[in-house]
């Protein structure tokens, strides 16, 4: 049954183990390259600028940001395979693993940020907080200790859990114990409820409290489907780089491009919809404590990057996933991935950057180079634990019917 | 291909929907049988409450049309009150049978087809209900088509900003649309229906509803492609209907309304009222009908599944609310999380964490999800909750918003219940027609999903 479409792939034997590609190791080390010099030039940016780094601290948030989207994003939607026991996620489940065990690197990418704080955080000044009514009652969530314990519970938590899971599934690999899938479920879905109640809690830590007066409550959701979109797409650009190599080549139908290619259509469109239910609602309420947010972001300097986002992160990926054989074609789709990751970037510039300049729009060279830089070390260690175990699940019950054999 | 070495190498029966033993002739015989058999007794009897019921309704309204609305509980500043929570009821309930129907289908969730018919006809009903709400509210219903932009003489036009003109065109796109569903995905069944009725009479009317269906195979590709492109339409409606409901309260600047978590957290709290009635509705028809070969055990676990997973959803609304309300720091959002647990109305908000936060948690154990009178009643507990919510989100927001020389309490009144009592009356008097007159279960999809068609389907592969 395939819901109208024609898939086709040539069936190939099945195979006693699937080794990774050799050719990954060479991704990780260009990824190690740019990442480092990426780095190095935004640590001399910073000193550069001479103002106690704090360009360079609101410049490394948005990467930090981005590397934390792609390493949750890809955690929870291994979770959503795991708990729906889809046959869409077998053949992408290790890179997901993968990319999930990142997650304590980048709890330790996370370390500047906390030096940081008083750069970026206007709660985080005690003085500050005593002559703003509105911030001393929030003042027992919002202070500097408060707020590195939290993030040490995220990191620590959300590692652990993913390292569980991902144990388990090596341990499906050895052993092909049949009662490790059902267990897995089990596990993936009290990790899924506890990262969306999680992270809720870490997007008003990180950054809606860049904007400490203001609040909203789809914020969380908001921050856990960007991070499944991030995920997703950076998903596919790997589908891409490993359909063309040995033990996958070939390996791939087209039903699994289609698949991924849904769920990014889907998850784009519930971006959609959470961005403009968030936007309409507080338009139309009209108070100057919500509307302020906005105010900047849509009549100020920052419109330019609101009406990108909305075009590029809604109209054309929308457009272009409508159609079905660019879905299937992974080369097609690989470059719609590849827009919506850049627009990912894009939107957390939109979300933090203008907590610092309201009316001006304001992008320094180093929102950009931050995240390549981060990206690029973390590129290099999603190999090394891409690498380091075989590329498909190896006892996966669904595995025979994800490579094509009935 | 070796078909058992492919039933001993699945891992798990995916592939069995309906019990063994069924096959097309079985499945024609025993569905076309609920249409075509003899009246049950128990049908009657059902069919007389539910008429009953119904009549509770017409009195309702024909009092409510002779004295006006102010025989409801309604005052200032509680100008909504049963009446607008029943309509957010009962459109909440038919978002299951979109859900069924278009969604699942996508999802290619093959389980569906036992249910679909059944929850799509639910949705019809339920709309139904729903509908009868705002337009009763107007006070003055003969002039309902106010509501429509029409060029008109006095050069009135409705206010497009508002999101209850909105709610106008969202709910009869949703009732058309499902109707449409409905209607196309019964027309192979009518065909049957046709051909195997023995009046001449009933034959012309189902043969007249069946369009001239002959299942040729162009019949089947153009119906299939017609179903698809409906499914596709209607996927968007299970959104875009309770975000505009969610809108009615959330474009306002009232402390509990105003608040951007409301759609998502609308769109959940309806799959999760309405997948409640599905079961409630489903598992007595199951056992009433003899149709455990086709509803099985399965479907309920599936269906309790969906229950537990948006049930979570609307309860990190509850508690994202309640976050949010002290983050703000606002004295208005904070008095009215405070009114809410420990004010006047503090009996309805704790029970209805009881009804939708901590009773459906039961629904994490196998051992609930299959048994059937628990399942039963969780799913009425879940009804009573969710519309008890909607009594907490309405009453308490507006009885107490931020001028309190203007507080005032309310309180439904008898003529308030006759309406609700009423709908459920109207709501089951057409369930029971559909379930006599209508194969409830569509015959051609548990076709599809038979062992028998996997079978011919992969050796034509």
């Amino acid at each position: 049954m395939s819901g109208g479409g024609h898939h086709h792939r040539e069936i190939l034997p099945l195979l006693p183990t699937y080794d990774p590609p050799a050719e990954l190791d060479g991704l990780g080390k260009k990824g190690l390259i740019v990442g480092f010099f990426a780095l190095i030039a935004t640590l001399v940016g910073g000193l550069m600028a001479n103002d106690h780094f704090t360009q360079f601290y609101r410049s490394y948030l948005i990467g930090f940001l981005f590397v934390f989207a792609l390493s949750a994003g890809c955690w929870s939607i291994s979770l959503v395979h795991h708990l729906s026991r889809g046959k869409w996620g077998v053949m992408i489940r290790r890179s997901l693993e993968a990319a999930a065990a990142n997650l304590p690197l980048v709890a330790v990418m996370f370390v500047p940020i906390v030096f940081g704080i008083h750069s970026l955080y206007e709660w985080s000044h005690t003085e500050v907080v005593a002559g703003d009514p509105i911030l001393s009652r929030k003042a027992a969530y919002l202070n500097a200790n408060m707020f590195i314990l939290r993030s040490a519970f995220y990191f620590v938590s959300f590692s652990l859990l993913a390292m569980w899971i991902r144990r388990l599934s090596l341990k499906q690999d050895q052993t092909g114990d049949p009662a490790l899938a059902p267990k897995m479920q089990k596990i993936a879905a009290g990790s899924l409820l506890f990262y969306i109640l999680a992270m809720t809690f870490a997007a008003v830590d990180w950054v809606m409290s860049l904007t400490p007066h203001w609040f909203s409550t789809i914020y969380g959701l908001y921050f856990v489907i960007g991070q499944g979109i991030a995920g997703m797409a950076f998903t596919i650009l790997m589908c891409k780089f490993l359909s063309k190599l040995e033990p996958l080549a070939k390996r791939f139908s087209t039903e699994n491009f289609h698949d991924y290619g849904k769920l990014l259509f889907a998850w784009t469109l519930v971006w959609t919809y959470f961005s403009l239910s968030q936007f309409l609602i507080i338009w139309s309420g009209n108070l100057p404590e919500e509307l302020s947010w906005f105010y900047g972001r849509i009549k100020g300097g920052w419109k330019p990057v609101s009406l990108m986002l909305v075009f590029l992160h809604f109209v054309l990926p929308f457009l272009l996933l409508l159609s079905r054989s660019r879905k299937q074609n992974i080369t097609r789709l690989a470059r719609v991935a590849a827009l919506m990751l850049f627009m990912r970037l894009v939107d957390l510039i939109w979300l933090t950057a203008p907590a610092f300049s309201p009316d001006v729009l304001k992008i320094h060279w180093m929102d950009i180079t931050a995240p390549i830089g981060l990206f690029g070390i973390w590129l290099f260690f999603y190999v090394r634990n891409l690498r380091s175990r075989s590329i498909l699940p190896l006892h996966e019950p669904y595995l025979r019917e994800a490579l094509g054999h009935v | 291909m070796d078909t058992m070495d492919r039933v001993s190498e699945q891992p798990s029966p995916r592939h069995v929907i309906v019990a063994p033993g069924q096959t097309s002739v079985t499945v024609t015989e025993k569905i076309s049988s609920l249409v075509f058999g003899k009246t049950p007794l128990w049908w009657f009897g059902a069919f007389s409450v539910s008429f009953l019921l119904l009549q509770v309704f017409l009195i309702s309204v024909a009092t409510l049309f002779v004295k006006g609305i102010g025989l409801w509980g309604i005052n200032i500043p509680v100008g909504w009150g049963w009446d607008i929570i029943n309509f957010v009821w009962w459109i909440g309930i038919g978002h299951a049978g979109t859900l069924i129907s278009a969604i699942l289908l996508l999802f290619r969730q093959e389980w569906r087809n036992s249910i679909n018919r059944f929850a799509e006809a639910m949705t019809l009903f339920a709309v139904a209900c729903a509908g009868q709400y705002p337009l009763l509210h107007l006070g003055r219903p003969q002039i309902f088509y106010w509501l429509m932009p029409y060029p008109n003489s006095s050069g009135y036009w409705p206010q497009f900003r508002s999101p209850l003109v909105w709610d106008v065109f969202a709910v009869s796109t949703y009732a058309l649309t499902s109707l449409l569903f409905w209607y196309v995905g019964l027309i192979p069944d009518l065909g049957t229906l046709r051909d195997r009725s023995k009046n001449k009479f009933i034959a012309f009317l189902f043969g007249g509803l069946a369009l001239g269906w002959r299942g040729s195979s162009r019949h089947w590709a153009n119906y299939e492609s017609a179903y698809l492109l409906l499914a596709g339409i209607s996927t968007p409606l299970v959104l875009s209907v309770h975000t505009i409901v969610s809108f009615d309260f959330s474009i306002g600047i009232v402390p509990g309304w105003h608040t951007t978590v409301f759609p998502p957290y609308f769109v959940a709290g309806a799959v999760f009222a309405g997948f409640a009635m599905v079961m409630i509705l489903a598992i007595p028809t199951r056992a009433l009908f003899k149709l455990e070969a086709y509803i099985t055990m399965r479907h309920f676990d599936n269906m309790a599944k969906v229950t537990l997973v948006t049930g979570l959803i609307v309860v990190y609304g509850y508690f994202v609310e309640v976050f949010m309300a002290w983050y703000s720091a606002n004295d208005f959002e904070w008095f009215m999380v405070t009114n809410r647990f420990f004010g006047p109305y503090k009996y309805q908000y704790w029970l209805l964490l009881l009804c939708n936060a901590v009773i459906p948690q039961l629904l994490w154990l196998k051992r609930i999800r299959t048994n059937l009178p628990m399942l039963f009643l969780i799913s009425l507990v879940i009804s009573v909750g969710m519309w008890l919510e909607r009594f907490v989100i309405i009453v308490i927001s507006l009885s107490r918003d931020y001028m309190p020389s203007a507080w005032d309490i309310y309180h439904g009144t008898i003529w308030d219940v006759g309406t609700f009592v009423g709908t459920i009356g109207l709501f089951l008097t057409l369930m029971f027609l559909f379930l006599r007159v209508l194969p409830a279960i569509p015959m051609s999809e548990i076709k599809m999903i038979l062992p028998e068609a996997k079978l011919k389907n992969e050796e034509a592969h």
